[in-house]
């Protein structure tokens, strides 16, 4: 049987041909989020965007009759290095998730490093204090063990 | 392209848009459960063969009480099932709420996948007409 141990984590990588700084801008500039943001099957995608950390952005997709929103606000706009974004659509439940976009530079190009993870950060966070404070416990508990 | 369909698929639509409150509550529950290095440790572990929870404990440099909460976890998860039989407690893995994790990551690998191409498209394309 094969079990997943790695954590449930997707990250895709991308080296693209040019700089971080153009690169940026394609993910927070509505018109360019229309262009790409758009999965073959959908026929049209309008975004729009309040580039500013607290601010909301919404892509909606269009195929046939149906609307696909996708939604979520900036956490972290650090241009042109990182982009930290929730995303909320029908596709994860209509929770939100966390999105990290990070902007490597490999000499004349860029690579791209998106990583989406299902719990936002600060949940994670949250997660993880709360068992290194029980393990804490739970080691003076025991003696040191 | 790879993610072709990927949004309007016939799979990920059962498991994301007729996603029940209970399927999501418990998919919080695996994905938070498998955030964890002991746990991850644990399922594999039990991937092998049912266990005690005693020996399975032995098995780690950390407390039973720690190992018992990592369990408890993976219980709420529904990762694992415990039996009791006589005074030991027996544990054996219940691997399908895994499916459910494997789609979600297997869906967005394919869709950024396919984003990030476009995007090298359009960019590339920007830079084109611009020369």
């Amino acid at each position: 049987m094969t079990v997943a141990t790695a954590p449930p984590i997707v990250v895709v990588r991308r080296r693209i041909a040019a700089s971080a700084a153009e690169l940026f801008e394609a993910w927070l500039d509505p018109a360019a989020l229309a262009h790409w943001m758009r999965p073959e099957t959908i026929q049209r995608t309008t975004a729009r965007v309040d580039a500013r950390v607290g601010g909301r952005y919404e892509v909606i997709m269009e195929v046939d009759t149906r609307v696909i929103p996708h939604r979520g606000e900036y956490l972290m706009i650090d241009p042109p290095r990182r982009l930290v974004f929730t995303w909320n659509s029908p596709y994860t439940g209509e929770r939100d998730t966390l999105v990290a976009v990070d902007f490597l530079a490999a000499g004349p190009d860029t690579e791209i490093v998106v990583t989406h993870q299902q719990l936002p950060e600060a949940e994670l966070a949250a997660h993880e204090r709360g068992w290194t404070s029980a393990l804490e416990k739970l080691a003076a508990y025991h003696g040191g063990r | 392209m790879a993610d072709d369909g990927v949004l309007t698929s016939p799979a990920y639509r059962r498991i994301f848009t007729h996603m029940g409150e209970y399927k999501a509550a418990r998919m919080d529950r695996v994905f938070s459960a498998l955030g964890d290095p002991t746990r991850r440790a644990i399922l594999a572990r039990l991937a092998t063969e049912d266990a005690r929870v005693t020996d399975l404990a032995a098995g780690f440099a950390i407390s039973l009480n720690s190992v018992s909460k990592h369990i408890r976890a993976l219980e709420r998860a529904g990762l694992l099932r415990r039996r009791v039989v006589g005074r030991e407690h027996l544990l054996s893995l219940q691997p399908e709420p895994l499916a459910d994790a494997a789609a979600w990551i297997d869906h967005y690998r394919r869709f950024w996948d396919g984003r990030l191409a476009a995007l090298e498209a359009y960019v590339l394309e920007k830079k084109r007409k611009r020369q």
